[in-house]
């Protein structure tokens, strides 16, 4: 018994730690490869190990994309390509923190843009140099918006995008011409204005999630940056300014104020909302990419709605105040590798295979991400990638800094803790106050961590 | 969540184990005479060598995991220092001081111990009365059986979300509510959310109390029931002074085990809530997890996982000494 009751206190820090030490993970022993005469990487009798993650609306042509592009890479280098996915943000990390304690696992990951910062703070992935650049292809190859979120600064990256997925919003083509609007909201004030014009019995304007565990954060982070805060100035988080507040008491607004969503959206994630718009329901659906295309090609409103740039005027505003339009934050996926990978030169001949101009075109037109590469983004023709391949060039970087996780949770924390209060139907001002204040105050700790680290 | 997993097995089998045992003895006090001659048989010559590959991986997956966890928990460990993380700088007690003094870690504490405890308190009695009720033979009890199981054999992972799915605002727990009239409000926002989290694990964990309670009811002895009979007892005094003994043993391993899964239980609240968590829900394993895997804060995580461990152990320590679990000479702990 004596043992049996150790075993249960120990589980406790064996969870935490043996998550953190991890058991080690599959390495690849393989030694470098080497450039043959005609300037092609060879990597004959070479497995590159490549970790992606899962794409779960397309789990057949996953697969089936995966086996081309080895083939291809196989015949262009002689090297197999091994993928491994992960299906979750957490399955992720875990993968990472494993293989930059251990010193080996995957040469090549696929991260999320917004979780880059994170990465590169661990110095464990490869900063590239000029030489790099131009193994991948050249740094010119790339639509020039997408490297924002890359690195710290113009010399100093880490990230090669791969894919953009811009967040746009969808509006209902019926329900807008029924309330006499000729042309979607370009600001948030004329939005909630066309929303109200719309609303009617179960019909609401807005569709949206305050659960869902990110939007939340990315309209906050929207409309501050377009009034001309962009949260993180050099050292000091600015959670505590003006803007801030009224970002979210223009987001809460819709629902207390302006009664234009559905009262049971604050136990929505996106996918309620997606669905509630699907079923004509609701006049725009807000933060929505272009990944909601199968649901809504097969719903009730299929060829009936549209894409279009979210508002890019802050509340109480008549003009952008950010540099840019900030439509989006930038959004998609980059590719990193890994500084202790010993065939880094083989990663870089299949990142440029991957973000070549034909095989960008072929990706999105089976998974639907819009190209990183600038060429392929300017050869999409479909009316109805425009808006999307707009809002991709006028996609603007979340801050780049390691302690954006922590600013993250805390904007997104003070949606969680006021969702109550929002079910109740009023937001109180100073219990909004006191929240925003704890985020910002946790958010400053880490940045200063951060400015130290 | 596989340590849970062998938790929930290994007493089990324990219990099962030694429930045919009172049969060989008489009276309450089974296997005491027994016993004494057996250790001095059992100890002489014992093969201890056998012990060393367990041993080994008691040492290698338990042991070792937690000097790590306590080493980290004097680094300065985050993502800035992660990639060389055993030259991290020693900042020493600053991580505890930390926890404790500027993190929500006591407010967790207080949190999971009250709702494990409550839990518990609800469980208990759900269990043990499931257990009498299909004590004895009726048509269609083995049907009945499975049935109380169904809860304990879903995955946390299904439980969460199937209660997530019902609980959501406008859901079907709602609508119910709303035919009789009641109006409860948000079930996984806000204050609530804690009641939200005991129904669910009350739901999910009573048949965990109910197979024990099971396993210490079939080792009373049909002479037991039948002496009981000719004294006249009824069935109050019969299931009081007479089968609650017997169930002292499992009974008081069930609460513990139940405790400490419940403490542990990472998987229900997590898929319930979602992170970052209602403040009424942030259970440790919550908070450990958010600072480790949200925040990278690795070396003060460790500090709270640590924290935390030494506060369980403290009342797990004088409750083991009072139930006398870990005794080889009660019936509670027969090896």
């Amino acid at each position: 018994m004596r043992f049996k009751s150790t075993t249960g206190l120990a589980a406790i820090v064996t969870a935490a730690a043996l998550a953190l030490t991890g058991c080690g993970s599959g390495g690849s022993g393989n030694s470098g490869g080497s450039t043959n005469a005609n300037g092609k990487v060879d990597g004959t009798g070479k497995t590159l190990n490549v970790l992606v993650g899962v794409l779960s609306q397309y789990p057949e042509q996953q697969k089936q994309w995966q086996s081309d592009i080895a083939a291809k890479f196989k015949a262009e280098t002689g090297a197999d390509v091994k993928f491994e996915t992960f299906a979750s943000a957490n399955d992720e990390l875990t993968r990472i923190q494993t293989s930059v304690v251990s010193g080996q696992g995957p040469d090549i990951y696929g991260l999320g843009t917004t979780f880059t910062p994170t990465a590169y703070a661990t110095k464990a992935f490869v900063t590239l140099s000029d030489d790099d650049w131009k193994a991948v292809g050249g740094k010119d190859r790339f639509n020039q918006a997408a490297l924002g979120i890359s690195g710290p600064d113009k010399d100093h990256q880490a990230g090669i995008p791969f894919v953009s997925r811009p967040f746009v919003m969808a509006y209902n083509k019926d329900l807008l011409a029924a309330a006499g609007i000729d042309k979607p909201a370009t600001s948030w004030d004329e939005l909630a204005a066309q929303a109200k014009k719309m609303t009617k019995g179960d019909t609401y304007g807005i569709a949206t999630g305050y659960k869902d565990n990110f939007d939340p954060w990315k309209f906050i982070w929207a409309m501050s940056v377009q009034a001309g805060n962009p949260l993180v100035d050099g050292n000091k988080l600015k959670m505590d300014d003006p803007t801030v507040k009224k970002a979210y008491e223009t987001y809460f607004g819709w629902l207390t104020n302006d009664k234009v969503v559905d009262p049971a959206s604050v136990g929505w994630s996106n996918s309620n909302a997606v669905a509630a718009f699907a079923s004509g329901k609701a006049g725009y659906l807000m933060m929505t990419t272009s990944s909601s295309i199968p649901t809504l090609d097969k719903s009730a409103i299929a060829g009936k709605y549209e894409y279009t740039l979210m508002p890019t005027i802050a509340p109480g505003e008549t003009q952008s105040k950010s540099d840019g339009d900030a439509a989006s934050i930038l959004s998609g996926d980059n590719l990193v590798v890994a500084d202790y990978s010993k065939q880094k030169d083989l990663a870089f001949a299949y990142i440029k295979l991957i973000t070549s101009k034909d095989e960008q075109l072929n990706y999105q037109k089976t998974f639907g991400d819009l190209p990183a590469n600038a060429e392929a983004l300017a050869s999409l023709t479909d009316p109805k990638l425009k808006p999307l391949a707009d809002a991709a060039a006028k996609s603007k970087a979340t801050p780049f800094t390691g302690a954006w996780g922590d600013i993250q949770l805390g904007l997104l924390n003070v949606t969680v803790q006021s969702v109550p209060d929002l079910a109740a139907g009023k937001v109180d001002e100073s219990a909004l106050e006191q929240r925003i204040k704890d985020a910002q105050n946790k958010g400053q700790a880490s940045l200063d961590r951060a400015s130290k680290g | 969540m596989s340590t849970d997993a062998s938790h929930e097995v290994r007493p089990a089998d324990t219990a099962a184990g030694r429930a045919p045992r009172p049969a060989d003895d008489t009276g309450r006090q089974p296997g005491h005479k027994g016993g004494l001659r057996r250790k001095g048989l059992s100890e002489r010559n014992r093969p201890l060598w056998m012990l060393i590959p367990g041993g080994a991986l008691m040492i290698i997956i338990i042991v070792v995991p937690l000097l790590l966890g306590i080493y980290m928990s004097v680094l300065n460990l985050d993502q800035y220092t992660l990639r060389k993380w055993i030259s991290a700088p020693l900042i020493g007690a600053e991580n505890f001081v930390e926890a404790v003094t500027n993190s929500p870690l006591l407010h967790a504490v207080w949190l999971s111990v009250s709702y494990s405890l409550l839990a518990m308190v609800v469980t208990l009695p759900l269990g043990i009365a499931a257990a009498v009720a299909t004590q004895n033979a009726f048509k269609g009890r083995a049907v009945i059986r499975s049935i109380f199981l169904i809860p304990y054999v879903l995955p946390s992972f299904v439980v969460a979300t199937v209660w997530r799915t019902m609980l959501q605002p406008g859901g079907i727990v709602d609508e119910a509510l709303a035919t009789v009239g009641i109006h409860v409000g948000l079930w996984l926002n806000g204050p609530q959310t804690f009641w939200t989290l005991v129904l669910v694990q009350i739901w999910a964990s009573w048949p965990f109390i109910y197979l024990l309670a099971l396993s210490g009811l079939q080792s009373v002895d049909h002479e037991v029931h039948e002496a009981s009979a000719l004294d006249g007892a009824l069935w109050w005094n019969k299931l009081r002074y007479v089968v609650f003994p017997y169930l002292k043993g499992p009974l008081s391993l069930a609460f513990l085990i139940g405790m400490l899964h419940h403490i542990n239980n990472f998987t229900l609240p997590f898929v319930l809530f979602g992170v970052p968590a209602p403040a009424d829900v942030e259970v440790l394993p919550i908070l450990t997890y958010v600072t480790s895997f949200q925040s990278f804060r690795f070396g003060l995580s460790a500090a709270m996982a640590f924290i935390s461990l030494v506060l369980i152990a403290i009342p797990l320590f004088v409750y083991l000494r009072a139930v006398k679990l870990d005794d080889a000479d009660t019936p509670g702990a027969k090896k």
